[in-house]
Parts: C-alpha cells; structure tokens; sequence
C-alpha cells in the first residue's frame, strides 16, 4: 500500500514537474483574485488584517477547485485513471495518493499567495506570518480532500466545475469561517494558542472530509 | 477441478435501453486462448471492459478466478494484464517511466530492471526516453502491450493487440501469448478479422449485435442484415 | 409499496392541515409582544423540522443505496431531498416575512438564518447535480455520498457559523419566538401544526417516491422489452 501511495505521487509530481500546469493555474488565480480585491477595496480597506485574511482564503478557494479539478481530469487523460483501477492498488490508496499530490501542490502556490499578500497589503513581514502555516496547510488539506472526492464524477460531466463549484462551497463553509477568523487574528498579533477554537474546527473539518472521502471514493471510483 | 481463469455467466450489459451484450457466456481455462472476432460495434471492447469489471452489468456475472469480478482481491488482479482501446498510459512520461511506474503499482521486485526487460523484449530500447505523447501509434500499442505485461500476469486480455502493429510486432506479441500458455496462462483476445495464434487451437468465438456465437455459425441471412439495419 | 400507507398520510394532511389552520387564526392567542404576524411560528418551525429531517432520510437513503446499490433507496434519497428542498424554501420565506416587521430587515446574517441559508444551498447543489447529470449510476452515487457528507457538516457548520457571529457582534435581537409560549394554547398549536406539516411532507413525499419509483419501473421494463428483442433476433 505505501509503495502504491509513493509510486503515485512520485508519479504525479514528475508530471507536475514537466510542464504540468497545476501550480501555474493555482498561482495565476490567487495573483488574480488578490490583485482584484486590493482594487476593489481601495486603499483604505485594504491594509487591514480582516481584509488581508479574507482575500487569502478568497484566493485559496478560488484557486484549489479549479486546481483540483485540473488535477483530477489529467487522470481521465488517455485513460489513466483506468489503468490504475485495474491495477492492484486499493481506491483509498488512490484518493490518498491524489490528495497529497494536489495539496502539495497548493502548498507551493500558498507560499507564492502569501508572499503577495504581504506585499499588497502592508503586513508586516516577521515571524507572524509563520502562524498562518499551520491554519493555511488545514485549510488546504480539507479543500482537497473535498473537491478531489467530488471532482473525480464531476470533472466527466458537463458543466462539472460549476457543479463541483456549487458542492463543494457550502460544504467548505465551516473551514471557511474558521480559517478567516484565525487568520484575521493571527495576523493581528494574536498567539496560536488564541484560535484554539478555529483550529479544532479545522481540524475536525479535514478529518470528516479526509475519513468521508477515504471510505467512500471507491463507490466514486467505479 | 479446474478453475475457469475467466468466466462469464449470462452476462448482459445495457447503455440506456441499448442492450450492447446480451446473455453471454464464456470459460476459459487455463492454456487455452480465445478469440472473438466482430464488426465494428458488435461488443468487443465492452466485452472486455465487462470481464474487467470496469462497467456494471445489467444481468449475470463475471468471474476471475473463481471469484466474482467485483469482489476481486488486490492479490489477484496482479494476476491479470489487459489492453484496452486507450492505452492507459501518462503522456507526459517516458516509456521506460510509464513502465516502472506500473511496475511499481503490480508491486515488482526490482521495477526498473523489469522495465528494462519489457522495452527490449517489445523493441521499445530505442524510444525508451521519449515520452509516451511523441511515440507513433504502433509504437504506443507496444508499449501498452509492454504495460500489460508487466507484472506477469496469467491472464491477458487483449483488445485489438494487432492493431497498428507492424509484421515484427505481431510477431512479439504472438511470440508473448505462446509463452503465457505454455506456462500455463490463458489469453483473451478480440480482433476485427479473423486471427490465429501460433501453436496453440484458440477457441474462435464471434460477437454479433452482443451475442457471443460460435464462428462456426454464421447469422442467418436475414438476421444479418437486421443487424446492418439496426 | 402499498398505497394504503399514501392514502393514510392524505387522509392525515386533509384532517390536520384544517384544523391547524383553524388553531393558528381562531384558537391560539395573539402573543403579546410580537402581535399578529408570530403566528407564522406555526408554520415556520415545523418547516424547519421537514427541511432538516428532508436532508437526515436523503443521506441514510444514499448509505443504503452505496451498500446494496438498490434503485429503491436512490427513489428515496431523490424524493427526500426534493421535498427538503421545498420545505427549506418555506423557511426562508416564512423567516423573512416574519423577519421584516419584528427586526426592520428581510434577511440578517444571524447564525440560524445564515445555518438555514447553507442548507437550502446544499440542497440546492444536489438537486442541481441531478437535473444537470446524466442520469446514469456515477451521478446517482455522486448525489448519494454529497447528502451523506453535507449531513455529517452539518454540525460543523452549526458551530462555525455561531463562531462566526461572535467575531461579527450581533446587531439585531436574537430570535424570541419561544418566550411567548407561556400559554398551554401556544403549546397545543404548535403541536397540532407540526404534526399537519409533517403529514403533509410526508404524503407529498410518498407522492414522489411513488412517480419515482413508477419511473424506474418503466425503465426496468423497457430494457426487459430491449432485451428481449435482441435475443429474439440474435435466434437462428
């Protein structure tokens, strides 16, 4: 199983790694999405932490269905997704492997977002920032965990992203609401240990998508 | 007792209201082969995809190994090679990664030795490092056979292996499948035209509008041509 | 399926359904500090009850379907979650009239409303996947695993959303429908109104479940008629 779980995402990261257009869509949409929302606050709005933290997880779910969406249809590509049912590997140990592969890359384009976000709004750069890792990797974890369970029927259908879009949204709304407020404290000074709440929602998030998608993918799988 | 390696039991599959198979059956038992010829349309490639259980079906059951399809263990399909129309494999890749990726997946010893054997054995050495988008269509067909084959299977099924295959590569691959029975596999192959297999008596089945008929009897004339009209 | 249980739920709905609406206009007294427009209580919560429970069938319907891949318990989840959705609807509704005289405003992002609001979109989305997929078994199992896991959510988002208010102090009063219930009537009213909804969602539900499944009979027989028809021109 595990040599199944690495061969996978070795696989998935050399793909990446050749011209695979995941991180570039990741980091062109958050560049987007911040860019647009500086404008559109203005520049009085705009340096605020709420501001700040609200864009970041508008561009981290703006950017990972799109992404993940991506991600998921390269498998349907030729076929492949395929080939890996027919092999011997387990569907969970499928979905794992996917997971970690589109998480990862999310985390790359979150380290690019965040530097950016820095810049746009006036934050300070110090060892603050480091805080948000830990509620940014959670956030993440749970938008793919979610979008690559439901994205793997959707991206076959027509108008699956919009689909994908529409489920997945409401779905994420607690990590959403969790996330930002963390964030916005975070990036106001607060300690970790202030957000306690917000991260075990999180937490608790993540293990409920990861645990759903992890038992149920293989019914999608089929 | 002799197991069937593969099986298939009044095995119907539906698209819609389209019944696309109907009522087939079919044993294979070990070091035999089989090989159903059929128009275009008539049902291979879902037969096949059927047998894998990669589609639901509408009525009977599918067996590998004595087991129903569905609830194959992770053991058994490593016991299994097949092709089908797509080629299953990461464009983006070489040859020689495609290889050892799946070589990895059907859990081999030494993955890139085994790679390397598969590519000289099916004449891919020279393009090993080209990646599996700039391969010709023969040379692609090769390489899925190549993938197929990878983990050593007893049971191949093949969909069209003789497609966009030059002289030398039907060669190999006829060369392959007398192998795998001597050793006591079986073989499933499908094929537009009528095919042999050298030294070995497949059992030569045609498919006609998803019925899985005897080649000996040909459709009646008359159910022939319903079948064109349809 | 027996159609005496349809007609048992009709039979309910015609009886309750009156005599709920005579107790919310004449029996029930006017509560005291709201006025008239409280006696939408007795329609708006046991909405609320139809709508929550619409979404709580759907997902151990879709269970069962992933487990024993029977088309009954897809029949189910999609009737259940249509009749959700209608009830949802109504809560929306019902809260922004109620909403509108007591706190100035048709829609306020407080924690419950906002709660209701996520789910109406959740049902939103599943029914959206239904109409727009195909209808083939992937869409089905798709429908069946986003109602099990929006109905695990659900706590969750309870949560976050209150979280979420706490960051957002609340500018209008916090929800006093219940305070008014001092009254045995009030009680008796609510009771008499839950109980009629629930008949009506529930014949309205086996309303559906039995075009649904009438549908899904016919499919079944057409491709028996399919079938049949290839094996008799497959015969020499």
């Amino acid at each position: 199983m595990l040599t199944g779980f690495c061969a996978l995402l070795h696989k998935d990261l050399t793909l990446e790694r050749r011209g695979g257009r995941v991180v570039i869509e990741l980091c062109v949409l958050s560049l987007l999405v911040l860019v647009v929302l500086v404008v559109a606050y203005g520049p009085e709005t705009g340096g605020r932490p709420e501001s700040a933290a609200g864009a970041l997880w508008v561009a981290l779910i703006l950017s990972g269905l799109p992404g993940a969406s991506l991600a998921v249809a390269a498998e349907h590509e030729n076929d492949c997704l395929t080939g890996l049912r027919l092999s011997p590997l387990e569907p969970a140990t499928i979905y794992a492997a996917k997971v970690a592969a589109v998480a990862l890359s999310m985390a790359v384009s979150q380290a690019a977002t965040l530097l950016l976000l820095v810049l746009f709004f006036n934050l300070q750069f110090d060892l603050n920032l480091l805080r948000l890792i830990p509620i940014l990797l959670l956030g993440t974890l749970g938008l793919c965990a979610l979008s690559t369970l439901l994205g793997t029927i959707t991206s076959r259908l027509r108008a699956g992203e919009m689909l994908l879009a529409l489920l997945t949204a409401p779905l994420y709304v607690p990590e959403l609401i969790a996330g930002v407020k963390a964030s916005a404290a975070v990036l106001s000074g607060a300690s970790l240990a202030a957000v306690v709440l917000p991260l075990k929602i999180l937490a608790a998030c993540d293990l409920l998508f990861v645990v759903c998608g992890y038992l149920l993918f293989e019914y999608l799988a089929g | 007792m002799t197991t069937a390696l593969v099986e298939a039991l009044s095995l119907s599959v539906m698209f819609g209201l389209r019944p696309v198979l109907t009522e087939v059956n079919l044993k294979l038992e070990r070091g035999r082969a089989a090989v159903i010829t059929g128009a275009n349309g008539a049902g291979k490639s879902t037969l096949v995809h059927a047998l894998c259980g990669l589609i639901g079906l509408s009525a009977g059951q599918a067996r590998m190994f004595g087991q129903d399809i569905r609830r194959l263990r992770a053991d058994d399909r490593r016991r299994v090679g097949v092709t089908l129309h797509r080629s299953m494999l990461y464009l983006n890749l070489t040859a020689r990664e495609n290889l050892e990726f799946y070589a990895k997946l059907n859990a081999c010893q030494k993955p890139s030795e085994q790679a390397a054997r598969w590519l000289e054995r099916l004449g891919l050495g020279a393009v090993a490092e080209q990646r599996a988008r700039d391969l010709s269509r023969g040379m692609e067909q090769r390489l899925a056979l190549a993938r197929a084959m990878i983990g050593e299977p007893e049971l191949v099924l093949f969909d069209e292996p003789f497609a966009s295959l030059d002289r030398q590569g039907a060669a190999v691959v006829g060369e392959l499948i007398q192998e795998l029975l001597a050793r006591g596999g079986a073989a499933l192959l499908t094929s537009h035209e009528p095919l042999t297999v050298k030294g070995a008596e497949p059992e030569n089945y045609q498919l006609v509008s998803g019925r899985l008929l005897p080649a000996a009897a040909q459709p009646s004339r008359r159910t022939a041509w319903r079948w064109m009209l349809t | 399926m027996r159609p005496s249980l349809g007609a048992a739920f009709a039979a309910a709905g015609c009886v309750l359904v009156p005599a709920a609406l005579f107790m919310v206009f004449v029996y029930v007294p006017t509560e005291a500090s709201q006025g008239i427009v409280q006696r939408i209580f007795y329609f708006h919560v046991p909405c609320a009850w139809v709508a929550f429970l619409g979404f709580g069938l759907s997902a151990v319907a879709g269970a069962f379907y992933l487990f024993f891949a029977q088309q009954v318990w897809d029949d189910i989840g999609y009737a259940a979650a249509e009749v959700g959705m209608l009830f949802c609807t109504l809560v929306l509704i019902t809260g922004s009239l109620w909403a509108k005289p007591i706190w100035g405003t048709w829609w306020t992002w407080d924690s419950r409303l906002t709660t209701t609001f996520i789910l109406w979109l959740l049902y939103a989305g599943y029914l959206l996947l239904r109409a727009m997929g195909e209808e083939n078994e992937q869409v089905a199992r798709l429908a069946a695993v986003v109602a099990i896991v929006a109905v695990l959510d659900i706590p969750l988002i309870v949560i976050s959303v209150r979280l979420w208010r706490t960051i957002h102090p609340a500018v209008l009063v916090t929800r006093s429908g219940e305070h008014g219930l001092e009254d045995p009537r009030m009680l008796q009213t609510l009771a008499v109104s839950m109980l009629a909804i629930s008949a009506l969602s529930a014949w309205l539900f086996w309303l559906r479940l039995k075009t649904l499944r009438a549908k899904s009979r016919l499919f079944e027989l057409r491709r028996m008629l399919a079938t049949a028809q290839a094996i008799g021109d497959g015969a020499p």
